[in-house]
């Protein structure tokens, strides 16, 4: 057998991590840094709500929350959210799916990790009392050039080492999948997964600069005088927040695509069944992707442009439901006469898409403009977007881990511990997100330290605190969990989900070489759902 | 008929009851077959060990699910705009008072037929309670629509008025506007809701709704006197 990538990882050593080239350690990293992130802001979450559980300032003062508050939403968004299933599990998986040897420039891939690498110090150097950031991961000016909102200088650069990041990611995935495939993997057998992955570069090339203007735009503003957004001599605050949406919200997609993606794979691989409607899914993708640049402006309802913006972005948002729609029609058809099999990754996947049929449907007086008047930056608003984030892209990943686990570390995530963790998970975060959207809609502002004693949202936050201290319970289960499975889990087999996609045919872990010099011979009936056979496990 | 309690409250619980009963019932709707067939369909060892592999797709049932819910979510978006222009066009009767929000605070201009300013209330930070002092209370007349121009001395605020169920950001350089009306008299919340510092979260004003005869002796009253002092007073404490 060829030499296995590591086995433990552990054993390469350290000149090896920090030259490496090779995407599946980068992805390796992406993703070990991104998960001890990850924990970091949710721990930052977790004090967040001890906070808002009583009225009055509990814990601590409210610049200190909002520095935490800050750190919360753009490291599990920036983070969590688009690096660890792009830079992490996409960067491991790409070349596996489509048979080549690595991406198409891997140096260049090293870059991007390295760029990622320095905005992850920026943000630990934000720890020091004198470098909070608290302008929100929104930064919005003329807030954002105040100084009580923080050093603007981190803030913004984090913003462009993670642009440099992510677009030379996006031009490097895109070019793999144009160039690198496999003789016999065509756009018609493609995961999709990859297809996912894909979609949402094409978003990030194209969005990323639109967002790297706007906050450069906020630093010649804050330190060189300039005028963009100073109303007092003739620029404008709302042109930041057009340029930032124009991106920001594309990047929910580019968050939530690859998820889809994952979903997919593990609920074909789990039902023994093809991926019903795989064109239509595929049609669905690249629908999100176009209509995801023309509705910025349901992020700005009640921001003061033109009603008629409003009704016209209110139109093209609602259009979204329909494409996602029938992603969560095609999975349902895929368990119909399916031979489903309850393992761990196959509980969140389902977990993910029943909590994100939640989401959908939160989302949607988001975009009736009428309805959004009422409920704009309140708790409502976090709650449907920790349905989406907080539920079904973390099951997403989770569950993607714990799927693709063996053909990482060569080795199986223990069974009961996944189970125990979804569960208490699943429970702990409906109780939490649940009874936010709730004290929303009774009119709780989203972003508030302290609130008034006001009865009904008093019982609310504290219901939303025990909530979040189940789901903080699952987290660290799920640590252990992974922790367990790297040391001493069970010992893999080349295959053992049985899936029929390509990556599954290599020895677990991977091999550093992939395929070896000569690419997989993928047969003219390949299909990465080609399911008929029974299982052997 | 019963009598309303507040506009565009009204008008925007109807449009959430619209909107939560399209959504139960899309929800029941997939997640009851959903969970059904993953009941139904279990693996089996021996019995069903595959799931059937002759269906890839049902072009059939893709555009049905795929053309009804546009309908579905065009009719929402309609029925969204129809009641947004409500939401939006104050009566032609509407009282006009003028919000300028400043970091924490608000300033509250009440105007005379040309335009003038007649009377103003400040409302001043209070960075540990949620009480105000009479005089900071912004007064409106019960059963009257209000139109309110927003804007702000700093940064971005919002203005939201809790009863109506209606805001809007102050933004500074631009003049926005909203406009509600409160039918009983009564005191309710106000609150910014776009995020503006450390004091954001005690950003808030009492709307002191009284009867239409109390607001006229009370724009006539002499309170900017006190409102000034109080000031004095707070900023001691601050
Ligand atoms: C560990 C579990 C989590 C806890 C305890 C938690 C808690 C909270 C709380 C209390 C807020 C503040 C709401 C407010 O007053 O505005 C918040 C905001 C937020 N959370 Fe979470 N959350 C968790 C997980 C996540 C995840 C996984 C994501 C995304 C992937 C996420 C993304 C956000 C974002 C973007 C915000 C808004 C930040 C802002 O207003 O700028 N959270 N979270
Ligand atoms: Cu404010
Ligand atoms: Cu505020």
């Amino acid at each position: 057998m060829r030499e296995a990538i590591s086995v433990p990882y552990l054993k390469a050593g350290l000149k090896e991590w920090i030259f490496t080239t090779d995407h599946k350690k980068i992805g390796i990293l992406y993703l070990t840094t991104t998960y001890i992130f990850f924990l970091v802001a949710g721990l930052f979450g977790l004090v967040i709500r001890f906070e808002q559980n009583s009225p009055g300032y509990q814990i601590v003062p409210p610049d200190f929350y909002n520095y935490l508050l800050t750190g919360h939403g753009a490291v599990l968004l920036l983070w969590w959210g688009i690096a660890s299933h792009i830079g992490g599990l996409g960067n491991f998986l790409l070349p596996l799916m489509i048979g080549a040897k690595d991406v198409a420039f891997p140096r260049l891939n090293a870059l991007s990790w390295w760029a990622f690498f320095g905005a992850s110090v920026l943000v630990l150097l934000t720890l020091i009392p004198g470098n909070h950031i608290k302008m929100m991961w929104t930064g919005y000016p003329p807030y954002a050039g105040n100084p009580d909102a923080g050093v603007t200088a981190l803030y913004v650069f984090i913003i462009h080492l993670i642009g440099v990041s992510s677009i030379a990611t996006a031009v490097n995935f895109i070019t793999t999948y144009i160039k690198m495939r496999a003789p016999g993997i065509t756009f018609w057998n493609t995961n999709m997964f990859v297809h996912a992955l894909i979609a949402a570069n094409v978003i990030q090339l194209v969005g990323v600069p639109s967002i790297a203007g706007a906050v450069t735009m906020l630093l010649l503003d804050t330190y060189l005088g300039t005028n963009f957004y100073n109303p007092a001599k003739g620029g404008d605050p709302l042109i930041y927040q057009n340029v930032f949406w124009f991106y920001s919200h594309p990047v929910v997609y580019v968050m939530i695509l690859p998820i889809f993606g994952m979903f997919s794979e593990i609920v074909s691989t789990f039902s023994r069944k093809p991926l019903f409607g795989y064109t239509s899914m595929i049609f669905a993708i690249w629908c999100i992707t176009f209509l995801s640049f023309i509705v910025w402006i349901h992020h700005m309802f009640v921001s003061g442009v033109p009603d008629w913006a409003r009704v016209l972005m209110s139109y093209t948002t609602i259009l979204i439901a329909v494409p996602t729609g029938i992603k969560i029609f095609n999975w349902m058809g895929t368990l119909y006469k399916g031979a489903i099999i309850l393992r761990v990754p196959m509980l969140y996947a389902l977990g993910g898409i029943f909590m994100f049929l939640i989401g959908g449907l939160t989302g949607i007086p988001n975009a009736m403009v009428a309805i959004d008047l009422g409920i704009s930056d309140s708790l409502f608003i976090v709650g449907h977007f920790h349905y989406v984030l907080g539920m079904a892209l973390t099951f997403g990943i989770f569950g993607g881990i714990t799927y693709w686990f063996p053909k990482m570390t060569g080795r199986m995530y223990p069974e009961n511990i996944g189970k125990l963790s979804f569960w208490l998970i699943f429970a702990g975060a409906n109780i939490f997100y649940f009874f936010q959207m709730i004290a929303g809609i009774l009119g709780n502002p989203r972003r508030y330290p302290d609130y008034p004693p006001i009865p009904e949202w008093v019982t609310l936050h504290h219901i939303q605190t025990i909530g979040a201290l189940i789901l903080g319970v699952g987290i660290l289960v799920y640590t252990v969990g992974l922790i367990k499975g790297l040391t001493s889990g069970e010992e893999a087999s080349d295959n053992p989900w049985e899936s029929q996609s390509l990556e599954w045919r290599l020895p677990s872990p991977a091999p550093v070489d992939n395929f070896g010099d000569e690419p997989p011979k993928v047969e003219p009936d390949y299909h990465p759902y080609k399911y008929g056979a029974p299982p052997a496990f | 008929m019963e009598q309303v309690f507040a506009y565009p409250a009204n008008w925007w619980g109807e449009a959430v009851r619209v909107w939560l009963v399209v959504a139960v019932i899309i929800y029941l709707i997939v997640a009851i077959p959903g969970m059904y067939f993953i009941m139904k369909y279990r693996f089996k060892p021996g019995e069903r060990e595959v799931g059937d592999h002759e269906n890839h797709g049902h072009w059939g049932l893709e555009a049905l699910w795929t053309i009804i819910p546009t309908i579905i979510v065009l009719v929402l978006a309609t029925y969204s705009f129809a009641v947004f222009k409500k939401q939006r066009t104050a009566p032609p009767d509407s009282m006009v008072i003028k919000v300028t929000g400043f970091m924490w605070g608000w300033e509250t201009e009440y105007l005379d037929e040309k335009g003038n300013t007649i009377k103003k209330v400040l409302t001043v930070y209070n960075p540990t309670g949620y009480d105000l002092p009479e005089d900071q209370k912004i007064v409106v007349p019960a059963g009257k629509p209000i139109k309110a121009l927003l804007t702000s001395k700093d940064v971005i605020h919002s203005f939201y008025v809790m009863p109506a169920m209606v805001l809007e950001d102050m933004v500074p350089g631009r003049i926005t506007h909203l406009w509600f009306q409160i039918n009983e008299p009564g005191e309710y919340w106000i609150f910014c809701r776009e995020f503006c510092g450390t004091g954001h979260s005690h950003m808030f004003a009492k709307l002191k709704v009284v009867p239409p005869e109390q607001f006229t002796a009370w724009l006539k009253g002499e309170p900017s006197v006190a409102n000034k002092e109080n000031k004095a007073e707070k900023g001691e404490n601050i």
